[in-house]
């Protein structure tokens, strides 16, 4: 796994989500899950590639069922994105293609 | 960007009918590349298990069978590029052109696309808001997220009925919407759905709406038979109501049939020269994880012969 990729848990997520100075992105992922394979070579590619600018987090669904219920969460994967501790802009789920996420990213920054 | 990357054989899709081409072309020294958006395994990865395909006579898991045929072509010398994105291309001109991730670039002289299909969604009002927020396509990935719930399925195919049976180890109860008096799937299946207590069907049901504040909170239904509508409460719905051709690469390149599937002749060749189509993309009665291989053994031996043509 890439160095700018962290795996949070649901008991994290106070500090390193909501009370983070950088716009974050959450990607929650399941196992036997190939949308969530196939996502993860490109979220990390991201993550180099915004490293300083947006923190890439990770949390495994199964293990923290509850904070995927509190968030409304109920497929993978999905990428939620925060500004100041708030939700911001459309989750991207199932199928996505780089060029997506890249474009989610650029509007979080703006 | 550096100097292009050249192969004889570029395939799109790493399913069961790209993989397939990619073994017999890579086996007969055909410098080949396989180009898949995630993973390779295509449909057959998100079928829980296999149990019609010959050589396994105990179930086989799908994924378990895309990972042996990924395999099987690199031990061979393909090169399966996982997770790309297609950022540019050149489908018509003799020689064939990608771009990858605005990055690596690859030409050919011959291309197998077999991008395969995707599910097919319902079209009505509120799907796309919630998918992912209580609507999903995929069983095996979404599934232990409605333990103990009640759920609908939508669908009375091969696809809905199998993984409603699925899904019974996770929900609570199962409710399936079908169109239909009837399920369309196997028998055998069919039965077993029936008699299932976690399972009960709406018969002769179609969903108009999903409806809920942040996340699906209801279906609404229409009974075809007295025009009356209801709003169901549910905790998620599963649809599989059949699929669609992936021809994004191919619209304005080749001519696609009415339902938007691509037609080759009986080698798999499309009417640009060099340019082939295989598997569940193809104009065609049958789609099977047998047919899409037998297609790209096809279209793998047709490319040979072009190229030797060629020379």
């Amino acid at each position: 796994m890439s160095e700018n990729v962290k795996e949070i848990s649901a008991g994290d997520f106070e500090t390193e989500v909501s009370g983070s100075p950088q716009p974050v992105v959450l990607d929650f992922f399941s196992t036997e899950c190939p949308p969530c394979e196939a996502l993860a070579p490109k979220f990390e590619a991201l993550a180099d590639q915004f490293k300083g600018r947006v923190r890439f987090l990770k949390i495994f669904r199964q293990g923290n069922k509850e904070l995927a219920t509190r968030l409304g969460v109920s497929g993978s994967p999905t990428l939620v994105f925060y500004k100041g501790g708030a939700e911001q802009g459309q989750r991207l789920t199932g199928e996505m293609k780089r060029s997506e996420i890249k474009q989610a990213l650029e509007a979080l920054l703006t | 960007m550096a100097v292009a990357n050249r192969f004889d054989l570029i395939v799109v899709g790493a399913g069961p009918a790209g993989l397939t081409a990619a073994i017999y072309a890579s086996r007969a020294r055909l410098k080949t590349i396989v180009l898949d958006e995630g993973v390779p395994g295509g449909q057959v990865k998100t079928t829980h298990k296999v149990s019609n395909y010959p050589g396994f006579p105990e179930d086989v898991k799908g994924a378990e069978l895309a990972d042996l045929f990924a395999r099987q072509a690199e031990r061979f010398g393909t090169r399966v590029a996982r997770a790309i994105e297609i950022t540019d291309m050149d489908l018509s001109s003799p020689e064939k052109r990608f771009v990858l991730d605005e990055d690596e670039e690859i030409v050919a002289p011959a291309v197998i696309v077999a991008t395969g299909a995707k599910p097919r969604p319902l079209g009505v009002p509120g799907e796309t808001e919630f998918r992912g927020r209580g609507i999903s396509y995929c069983a095996t990935c979404d599934g232990a997220y409605f333990d103990g719930k009640d759920i609908h399925v939508i669908g009375g195919g091969n696809s809905a009925v199998e993984e409603s049976l699925f899904l019974t180890q996770f929900a609570r109860s199962i409710t399936i919407i079908h169109q239909f008096g009837e399920f369309q799937a196997e028998a055998a299946t069919a039965k077993e759905a029936v008699e299932h207590p976690k399972i009960t069907v709406l018969w002769s049901h179609e969903p108009r709406a999903f409806l809920g504040d942040a996340n699906l909170e209801r279906v609404r239904v229409e009974n075809l038979k007295t025009k009356q509508t209801a709003d169901l409460p549910t905790d998620g719905a599963f649809v599989f109501i059949g699929m669609v051709p992936r021809t994004d690469l191919l619209k304005g390149v080749v001519p696609l049939d009415r339902w938007g599937y691509v037609e080759t002749d009986d080698s798999m060749a499309t009417p640009v020269p060099g340019l082939y189509a295989a598997g569940d993309i193809r104009a065609k009665q049958y789609r099977q994880i047998t047919t899409a291989v037998a297609d790209g053994t096809i279209a793998a031996l047709a490319v040979q012969k072009y190229l030797r043509d060629r020379r």
